[in-house]
């Protein structure tokens, strides 16, 4: 350990990577982003409640009904592969970051890796339970050293409607393809961590899934600003790190679009080098620092300051140097009204299902047809060449009954025929979704692969019913489909292209 | 090979009865069926088709029912089509009269369905839908047929109000059926401004769930000549498809309604469809299925369906009357009972039975039942008894 850091008080505990054992070298290859297509403005809070308690959100981001923090991820990831020009089955590393899992317990990964194409035999890694996950992520898949490497951030941390936390409560995923030290892409230099014990300023009780804070206002700022300082100071000493001071951002976690501003004071920066997007998505939780990287590498800013906050308190801090493709949004493209806001978040809504009877399809049926649902892997007939979608039974064509070659089907396709369905007309697993997020489109659609087609039926996501019409060129995107007896089942659904989300 | 021949049929009222189950409702359809003379050591056969909605009684529903309308030892058979459940147990019925194994056979058919909730019962509504799939993406039958419509509008340039004129069809024929469910008037502007249920299908475009039974007596020549009213059984036709939407050849026919029409007609020597019925009961779960029934079943070239709808061809007074009963968009769709309940109107209107819904001396008509959106049909031809060639 170095010099007292200051700041920070006595038993505080620092580490640099330049004082212990030297971090492995890596290149972020590239970076993607998924936002929720819909936001909530400061004015319809301020409608709603006299006033909004959220300082420096203009606008926070809502995840609709079939979205989560595994499908903001997946989505995010695609990005960051394409973006990286990295395909999933060479991946040899997948490290995902969240507070707020779909489940409390159970390992996320394996789906994750499903959903995207990761081989089997990656080196994982889960980090949560606090909004440092996702620099903690970043810095583990470093440290492993298994490369190309993805690492995902996504969070969407509910709160109390009425509460600072809840006025603030916003959504996003960000990605990022790490590959080896030398070469193409945006160099990841340095390695600081401070720890600083400071509780009570944002927190989930054991059991509860909405996250609140004591709100003691100078408190709060020290909480946050000292150990990011500390962290930040004990970066800029390490022999190959840029000057702290002279990062053209500030990629940081952010509660909200004050504290952020108040950091960038603390470690030398104005305010405004803050890229991390809280005024237009609001508290995106662990996905904060590296949504506010994508937004630096997206604006040619070099180098970023990466520092990730989590309450506790803890900061950890690296160096991004140079630039590295991004692809993906970093805004909403429409808002809601705020009882349409409470009623896609759940917030006014039954929570379960209705009891029903008939339809089941068990969790072990499901599993079996994941690699169809989760990347659409279709079958070649050998004989006749036909596509056969799921990849089962007899050949539509020749009606051979065989097995099949597997082949992947097109990210893209053209709807065939749509329905906008009411909710007298879903059937009653979809019938929380629809009270949630009202009608949806739902298609047949076909996809084009060396000369024959396959279609498959799919729901399409955040369209408007009406708009989906045959022709339509879409893509798939991953979501929820819906839950049962506890179980989530993922799969792929239909995103119209020209929406570009 | 002996001819198989309707000698009675009848159906309880289509509905909602609380006050009923699905045996006492069985047993109202075996009365109206079986003339009240026969014994019930006559029937050598029986098949009941039914779904099973609720789950009340999957397993033995056939013998559940036989037995208790007194049919005591009679080897009985549940058959299992969805909609075509019991179209298919008539079929069976035929077929085992025209092999010889047995001279007097009982077809029916018996669902209850308005004993949930609606979303309770909703669950069992897309049962016979393509479940992993189709089902996942979102869609009940409401939603599939829907798809087959958008695509059919489209492939045709037809007007949406095409389906608005055979529900005010199908609503003015069941308005003079008393044992009809929804028997009301439905203008074609109450079915245009109907809330949607699923693009570009409205409420008054899509059939009740129902509470009904219907039964028909099968027999062979021999048998039949003890009976008062035969009706012959001229043709009879039958053919699946794959049950989801999305894997099948086309959106805009049901390929197997088609298979099954061109067999009954073969076999009952009707050359010429339009020309050569009197009447058509179709399954018109939807009102896209309705016209997608005209063009399968030959009353028309592909594509004008919509203007036969909208000319009024298909109307009760029209050239060629479908769906006299009302359909099951007015009579009502008890599931397992629709297809046994459209014999049932065939037999009234060629035995002079159907009240004021009787056609003119008609000599020949065709019953078409689908099970799922299509993954199974089956069509028969009846005609008068002594009417030979078409």
């Amino acid at each position: 350990m170095s010099d007292p850091v200051p700041g920070v008080e006595p038993g505080a505990i620092g580490s640099a990577g330049s004082d212990g054992a030297p971090e492995a070298e890596a290149r972020i290859l590239g970076v993607g982003t998924s936002v929720p297509s819909a936001g909530l403005a400061r004015e319809a809070v301020v409608d709603a409640w006299g006033r909004s308690r959220a300082r420096g959100v203009d606008a926070v981001a809502v995840p609709a009904p079939d979205e989560d923090t595994l499908t903001m991820g997946v989505a995010a990831a695609e990005r960051a592969l394409s973006a990286a020009g990295i395909d999933a089955g060479d991946l040899a590393g997948l490290a995902f970051a969240t507070t707020t899992p779909p489940l409390a317990e159970e390992d996320l990964l394996p789906r994750l890796g499903a959903a995207l194409g990761v081989p089997a035999d990656a080196r994982t890694h889960y980090a949560g339970r606090s909004t440092r996950a996702g620099t903690r992520a970043l810095r583990a898949a470093r440290d492993a050293g298994a490369v190309p490497t993805l690492v995902v951030a996504a969070d969407a941390p509910p709160a109390a409607p009425n509460s600072p936390e809840g006025h603030a409560a916003g959504a996003g995923a960000a990605a990022l393809v790490l590959g080896p030290g030398s070469g193409r892409g945006a160099r990841l230099t340095g390695d600081a961590e401070v720890a600083a014990d400071y509780p009570g300023t944002r927190f989930r009780r054991t059991g509860r899934e909405e996250t609140e804070g004591l709100g003691v206002t100078t408190y709060d700022r020290a909480a946050f600003t000292r150990p990011i300082g500390a962290a930040v100071d004990l970066l800029g000493d390490e022999a190959d790190a840029p000057d702290p001071r002279e990062a053209a951002a500030l990629a940081v976690t952010a509660p909200d679009g004050d504290l952020p501003a108040r950091a960038a004071r603390t470690v030398g920066l104005d305010a405004d080098a803050v890229s991390t997007p809280a005024a237009t998505l609001g508290d995106t939780g662990a996905a904060g620092p590296l949504l506010g990287l994508a937004a630096a590498l997206r604006e040619g800013a070099t180098p970023t300051l990466v520092v990730g906050w989590g309450s506790g308190a803890g900061a950890d801090a690296v160096f991004v140097d140079g630039l590295a493709p991004v692809d993906g949004d970093l805004a909403t493209d429409r808002e809601l009204t705020y009882p349409a806001a409470l009623r896609r978040r759940g917030e006014i809504t039954a929570d379960e299902p209705p009891a029903g009877g008939g339809a089941a399809v068990s969790v072990p049926t499901w599993r079996r047809s994941q690699p169809a649902r989760y990347r659409l892997l279709a079958g070649r007939c050998p004989d006749c060449g036909a596509l056969a979608f799921p990849p089962e039974g007899a050949c539509p064509e020749c009606h051979r009954l065989g097995s099949y070659e597997s082949v992947r089907l097109p990210t893209d396709g053209v709807v065939e025929t749509a329905t906008g369905v009411s909710p007298g007309g879903a059937p009653p697993e979809f019938a929380r979704q629809a009270e949630r997020g009202g009608d949806y489109a739902v298609a047949i659609v076909r996809f084009e692969r060396d000369g024959a087609g396959a279609s498959v039926p799919l729901q399409v996501a955040d369209a408007n019913p009406n708009a989906v019409e045959a022709g339509d060129r879409v893509r798939t995107v991953f979501r929820r489909i819906y839950e049962r007896e506890g179980v989530v089942r993922y799969g792929r659904k239909a995103s119209l292209a020209s929406e570009g989300r | 090979m002996t001819d198989a021949y309707v000698v009675g049929a009848g159906q309880s009222s289509f509905g909602s009865f609380p006050e009923e189950t699905y045996r006492t409702l069985f047993r109202e359809a075996y009365e109206s069926a079986v003339p009240t003379d026969l014994g019930a050591v006559d029937v050598d056969e029986a098949f009941v088709g039914t779904l099973g909605v609720g789950g009340r009684q999957i397993g033995l529903a056939g013998p559940a029912v036989t037995e208790h309308v007194g049919l005591h030892g009679v080897p009985c058979t549940r058959v299992e089509n969805a909609c075509a459940a019991s179209g298919s147990a008539l079929r069976q019925a035929v077929m085992a009269v025209r092999s010889g194994m047995a001279d007097l056979v009982l077809a029916g058919g018996v669902e209850v369905m308005t004993d949930a909730s609606a979303e309770a019962t909703k669950y069992w509504l897309g049962v016979s839908g393509e479940t992993e799939w189709e089902r996942m993406a979102g869609t009940t039958f409401s939603g599939v047929y829907a798809q087959m419509a958008d695509a059919y509008l489209r492939e045709y340039d037809a007007p949406r109000r095409a389906l608005s004129a055979v529900a005010a069809k199908s609503h003015a024929n069941g308005a003079s059926n008393p044992k009809a469910h929804l028997g009301f008037d439905c203008s074609v502007e109450d079915a245009e401004t109907a809330p949607v249920v699923a693009d570009p299908l409205t409420l008054y475009h899509c059939c009740p769930t129902s509470d009904g039974a219907a039964a028909v007596l099968v027999a062979s020549g021999e048998a039949a000549a003890s009976f008062d009213e035969r009706v012959r059984i001229a043709g009879v036709g039958a053919a699946s498809d794959r049950v989801g939407l999305f894997q099948r050849d086309t959106y805009t026919a049901i390929p197997a309604s088609e298979s099954a029409g061109t067999t009954a007609y073969d076999r009952a020597g009707v050359a010429d469809p339009r020309a050569g019925l009197d009447f058509a009961e179709v399954h018109d779960c939807f009102a896209i299925a309705e016209l997608l029934a005209y063009e399968d079943l030959g009353f028309c070239d592909r594509g004008e369906a919509a203007a036969l709808a909208l000319d009024g061809v298909t109307a009760a007074d029209g050239d060629l009357p479908v769906n006299t009963s009302g359909g099951l968009k007015s009579k009502g769709h008890p599931i397992g009972a629709t297809g046994a309940g459209q014999a049932v109107e065939a037999f009234d209107q060629l035995t002079g039975n159907a009240g004021e819904r009787q056609l003119d001396d008609p000599q020949r008509g065709v019953t078409h039942n689908v099970g799922g959106s299509g993954g199974a049909a089956v069509v028969h031809v009846f005609e008068t008894d002594g009417v030979t060639g078409a």
